[in-house]
């Protein structure tokens, strides 16, 4: 794949920040190489040293530069001293998608460098790393290139070093294993001898990359980096940050959305043993963002008297604007909407000529709940005041935003912030959003001392930014021969939007390109229309998004049609998609700048029906779809396409000991175009059928008054071992294709798969998620 | 033959003392106070409201008291006049069984090996599972969340020695009959004497903590002490089951 | 009040009924042992009292005083229980956050029950969440510890 023409990698000697306008996917790359942020690059891993230094252990800045003098830093990621160790920053948040033990990989290998020897050291938020959003799989596919680009650059000029350190052309030179080697006179030069030499060569304009069959360990199997710290307990999260005289807080948030304190009493807090002080954060103004939600912060020693400090506050709530809001009115409110017709965003042909002249019809509705992160890491975060400036460590997907955030809410410079990464347990999109971040500036601010925010679980789930709650309708009209001849998928749901723009109404543009506008189907006439939601909740974004609901919706429909033409569901799929083919706007029937691509241009990443096709085969080749269904073994099929990526799955369930739907095996084929670690990818589309296995079995937030219903994992089940498959089987398609995304696409298939299979089992189809409802449970005061 | 309450009372003292009885059944604010007197007023009541005691009364047919309100027991008293006294012993055993047959009693008494929460009678979760000793497996003990005492934030409910009764001892969808069989059984009553038995219901910590449930969670009626007082009665009118009792193999 | 923890006497001002949890975090700086919900919901906060796993968000630390308490940091001198060994060996964790958790119900278990059976690894470890989903690569950590 030719390299030319990426508008991502730009070379050296350039002082602004170049780089990609800004996309939908937020995927703006910079680098600055010049000589005069040399120094600065040296400064932002000098932080981590220095924080070494403080005693604060910050997790991956294991002896970050400590030994041989950084004499080598061409630019931000990279620096080699005179030790010859290899220092490479990552640069991106590590909540278990494993970038941290891929990137450096990446980069090592376009480099030279043994990715096993690598110093690897976390980066805080720092515009000169270019974006730091860990967010929207983006990480490798939108890097890709640029990760080598840098690795590039450092290793030409260590061949330039080395060429006449040993009087050699450049040419035949190779880099590998930390050295530059001469294979003709067989000599070689560490890379730490080079080091003084390179850092005083000028950074290649436009560095040159290595073919791809060079990148050794790029696409295999690599070892998990942090895995001892995870398993002693040295890994350090947020909440295991501690600074001398650090308080801890435990804040009463309004219940609902916008409201706000009406009356307090803060005496018997403020008699709880440990509680130093009560203070009130300043409520938000709508649209909310990322503020914090206002309410009571009870600052204390240690966390337990934080804890029952806010237990002990008197506080009445001003339930404000959004009080009235019941979920379980607005799924009728939703239905209501998606029963008319909306505003067209994808148009083939007359689909309600069509359907009325089908000779069959077949319609479904599909309504999916409120859902939450609940990472295993409730948020937290820890804010420090020097003077003037804010240091603060986080679980942040995002730390650039949270210095924003932190620096607006403090009214200072965002120069003034700085964000530490720790590792995350958890994002899942929860920990983009900045927002209890600023809770700890605000109150460390207020207490004259370090603060650490900490979240309860019952926070976490209270208190979220929550996956949008939506009702879709699904129509197809056939004929007699049993062909689709008109579709129509109407939705409805409250936006992102809403939570950045009082007046987002309805599905947003980047909403229906996750699996609604973008999804090839081989049919003449179709239309979806979007209908009118408001928002009573934060909504914010979910791993894999609207994609969630949507591929919900047409996977299950489609198997639907499978089932009303008694066809087998795999050719059924087959058929609706169409013969192999890429898809432009046309084709699709919507408007050339209504598809977004996930900000990926269509001739890199194009809509590709030969891939969902081949991961149609794989999966149920790997599944033994023909000969499950024939022994009568309940199967379900699903494939989407996501983030660029193509994942097809097979979920086989049976009944479990109480009758109930249990997932004992599944099969995933993945298409992800170029992958960096193997192993990581493998266990993200693992991990990720468990977490769509959990949002189709158990999850669902409700709200009532405007507040949510829900408290702790009693009410909000997650999947646990006992009930996860026995056999997770993952194949990965090998590529050398533009890299796709990883965190997500692995989830959007697996609800409608299960669905799909449980429909098989029990005749019985499973429209509204979730499979098991949970009452939830009050508890009293 | 004469009424049982008031046999060892003179006929002139009962009419004293059912003037007395009349003012003392409106209450006392010291509960376990006002309980001895509503019981003692109540056995009171129950012979003064009968015809005054004398020689050679004819036998009252047996009528059943009107049921308590739903969170509290009847005392053994107000079964005095129920006869024979095998119809009042089953009729004590079923006011006994209003506890026995409560949620917070059942859930832990499961005919198998999963012990069930909430009123509703839902399987426990996290899945726990009786384990060879009724406590548990290792890392999912009973003792493993639940600790001695209930806990002001967190909701899992604590009593010293949480534990599943053995299987044997299977409540859940069972008939009172049927659990007055196990109990009067000591093959599987954990080879219990009647009185032994009184003692735990009546004195046991992890019994007594069904009254206590902490954090919104129903409790049986009643107290403790007023169900051990129920059992013991039935023990002293023969111990007899409800009708419809298993036949012992 | 006096605790033994990870074979070393540590001396703590605490309320009797603050969760042991706080008291190993907060007090005695040993934070492997993760908040996960505070309900024992969880399995985030499990560590051993005489070798019985326990969750200590809800153990009170009077509870815990006069046994000996064994975190995620004490279970082996080098990280190399054969838990942890097994962990690094599959690449087990994702994001970590469980794992400690994880790590000390197995270790219970497998003390307990050398050879566990898969329906054995499964009900020991149900009370431990892993909102990553890394459950089958646990289950065939356990195993390969286990050897079996």
């Amino acid at each position: 794949m030719s390299e030319r023409g990426d508008r991502r990698g730009r070379g050296a000697s350039e002082e602004t920040t170049g780089g990609a306008p800004p996309s939908e996917d937020r995927a703006r790359f910079t680098i600055t190489v010049s000589r005069r942020s040399f120094l600065a690059g040296l400064a932002g891993l000098g932080a981590a040293a220095a924080g070494l230094a403080l005693g604060v252990r910050v997790p991956g800045a294991e002896a970050a530069g400590a030994t041989g003098a950084a004499v080598f830093a061409p630019n931000p990621f990279i620096q080699i001293g005179t030790d010859g160790v290899v220092t490479i920053v990552c640069h991106r948040s590590e909540m278990g998608q494993g970038i941290r033990s891929s990137l450096h990989v990446l980069i090592a290998d376009e480099l030279g460098a043994d990715p096993a020897k690598v110093q690897l050291v976390q980066g805080d938020g720092d515009p000169k790393y270019g974006d730091q959003n860990t967010d929207g799989s983006s990480s490798i596919r939108g890097q890709y290139e640029a990760m080598r680009t840098v690795g590039a650059a450092a290793r030409m000029m260590l061949v330039t070093a080395a060429a006449k350190r040993l009087g050699a052309p450049e040419a035949r030179l190779l880099a590998q294993g930390n050295a530059v080697h001469d294979p003709v006179t067989k000599r070689s030069v560490p890379f730490g001898e080079l080091a003084v030499a390179a850092a005083k060569l000028k950074v290649p304009a436009k560095p040159v990359l290595r073919p791809r069959a060079e990148l050794v360990h790029v696409g295999t199997p690599m070892p998990l980096v942090d895995a001892p710290g995870y398993v002693t307990g040295a890994a350090k999260f947020a909440a295991d940050v501690q600074l001398p005289g650090m308080l801890t807080a435990v804040i009463a948030r309004p219940p609902v959305v916008l409201g706000k304190v009406a009356r307090l009493d803060e005496a018997k807090a403020k008699a709880v043993p440990g509680v130093v002080q009560v203070v009130q954060l300043p409520a938000p103004t709508a649209p909310v963002k990322f503020q914090p939600l206002g309410g009571v912060a009870v600052i204390a020693r240690h966390t337990w008297a934080a804890i029952r400090g806010r237990a002990a506050l008197e506080v009445a709530w001003d339930g404000g604007p959004n009080a009235a809001y019941d979920s379980a009115e607005f799924t009728r409110s939703l239905l209501a909407t998606v029963r008319a017709p909306g505003e067209p965003v994808r148009r083939l042909g007359d689909a309600a000529a069509a359907l009325a002249r089908a000779a069959k019809v077949v319609e479904a509705e599909y309504v999916v709940p409120h859902l939450v992160h609940a990472p295993m890491e409730p948020p937290a975060a820890v804010a420090r005041m020097d003077g003037g400036r804010c240091e603060i460590w986080a679980c942040t997907q995002d730390p650039q935003t949270a210095q924003e955030s932190v620096a607006e809410a403090l009214g200072i410079d965002k120069s003034a912030v700085t964000v530490h990464v720790t590792f995350l347990g958890g994002g899942f999109g929860r920990k983009s959003k900045p927002d209890f971040i600023v809770e700890a500036a605000l109150l460390a601010r207020a207490a004259g001392a370090p603060v650490r925010v900490q979240w309860t679980r019952e926070d976490d789930l209270r208190h979220s930014y929550y996956h949008t709650h939506s009702a879709q309708a699904l129509a197809a009209g056939l004929d007699a021969g049993g062909n689709v001849i008109a579709w129509r998928h109407r939705l409805a749901y409250p936006s992102i939007s809403s939570t950045f723009a009082p007046n987002a109404n309805r599905p947003s543009r980047g909403e229906v390109n996750q699996g609604v506008v973008d999804v090839p189907l081989d049919v003449p006439n179709l239309s979806v229309e979007t209908g009118e939601a408001k928002a009573h909740a934060r909504v914010g974004w979910l791993r894999s998004v609207c994609n969630i609901q949507q591929a919900f919706a047409v996977q299950s429909f489609i198997d639907e049609l499978a089932a009303a033409t008694k066809r087998d569901p795999r050719d059924m799929l087959l058929q609706v998609l169409g013969k192999p083919r890429t898809l432009g706007p046309a084709e699709l029937g919507v408007e050339a700048k209504m598809l977004g691509n996930y900000g990926a241009p269509l001739d890199k990443h194009p809509i590709d029906v030969a891939r969902f096709h081949r991961v149609i085969e794989k999966v149920t080749a790997a599944a033994g779809w023909d000969a499950a269904r024939k022994a009568g073994r309940a199967v379900g099929l699903a494939v989407h396409r996501s983030f660029l990526s193509y994942i097809g799955v097979v979920a086989q369930v049976s009944r479990g000991p109480r009758g109930e739907v249990r997932v004992d095996e599944a099969w995933i084929a993945a298409d992800c175009g170029t992958i960096i670690n193997a192993d990581r990818v493998r266990s993200q589309l693992e991990g990720a059928f468990v977490f769509g296995q959990s949002l189709f079995t158990h999850g669902a937030i409700t709200m009532k008054a405007g507040a949510v219903e829900q408290r702790n994992f009693r009410d909000y089940p997650l999947v646990r071992m006992p009930a996860a498959p026995r056999r997770i089987h993952v194949e990965l398609i090998p590529s050398e294709g533009p890299p796709g995304g990883v965190g997500e696409p692995g989830v959007p298939p697996v609800a409608p798969a299960i669905a799909n299979a449980a429909f098989a089992l029990t005749g019985t189809r499973v429209r509204t998620l979730p499979l098991v409802p949970v009452r939830p449970v009050r508890p009293v005061s | 033959m004469q009424p049982r309450s008031s046999a060892v009372l003179s006929a002139a003292a009962v009419r004293a003392l059912c003037g007395a009885a009349a003012g003392s059944i409106a209450g006392d604010v010291r509960p376990r106070l006002a309980r001895l007197v509503r019981f003692a007023s109540l056995a009171l009541f129950t012979a003064c409201s009968g015809p005054a005691p004398g020689p050679a009364a004819a036998p009252r047919p047996s009528a059943p008291p009107a049921p308590a309100a739903p969170d509290k027991l009847l005392p053994p008293s107000a079964f005095a006049s129920i006869e024979p006294p095998a119809a009042r012993s089953q009729a004590l055993f079923a006011e006994a069984s209003r506890v026995l047959l409560h949620a917070r009693c059942v859930n832990c008494h499961p005919p198998d090996d999963s012990p069930r929460q909430g009123d509703a009678h839902a399987f426990h979760d996290p899945p726990a599972v009786r384990g060879p000793a009724d406590r548990g497996v290792p890392a999912m003990q009973c003792g493993s969340c639940h600790q001695d005492q209930n806990l002001p934030y967190a909701r899992v409910p604590g009593a010293p020695d949480w534990h599943l009764a053995p299987v044997e001892m299977a409540w859940l969808g069972r008939s009172s009959a049927q659990i007055c069989a196990q109990l009067s059984d000591p093959r599987r009553n954990g080879q219990k004497t009647l009185a032994q038995i009184q003692h735990h219901l009546a004195h046991d910590a992890l019994v007594g903590w069904g009254w206590g449930p902490g954090h919104g969670r129903s409790a049986p009626p009643g107290s403790q002490v007023e169900l051990g007082a129920l059992f013991q009665a039935w023990i002293d009118t023969g111990a007899v089951c409800p009708a419809g009792e298993e036949k012992r193999p | 009040m006096k605790l033994d923890v990870n074979g070393q006497a540590r001396e703590v001002e605490a309320d009797p009924e603050m969760p042991l949890l706080w008291v190993l975090r907060d007090l005695l700086g040993l934070t492997g042992t993760k908040y996960g919900c505070g309900e024992a919901l969880c399995g985030a906060c499990t560590v051993h009292l005489d070798g019985n796993a326990v969750r200590s968000c809800v153990t009170p630390v009077r509870r815990a005083a006069g046994k000996k308490i064994v975190t995620i940091e004490g279970l082996s001198p080098r990280g190399d229980h054969p838990l942890q060994q097994a962990w690094a060996e599959l690449g087990v964790p994702q994001c970590g956050f469980c794992q400690a958790g994880q790590i000390m119900s197995a270790a219970a278990l497998l003390a307990a029950s050398p050879k566990p059976t898969d329906e054995e690894i499964d009900r020991s470890l149900a009370g431990n969440l892993c909102r990553c989903g890394t459950y089958v690569r646990i289950r065939a950590a356990v195993r390969k510890a286990a050897g079996v």
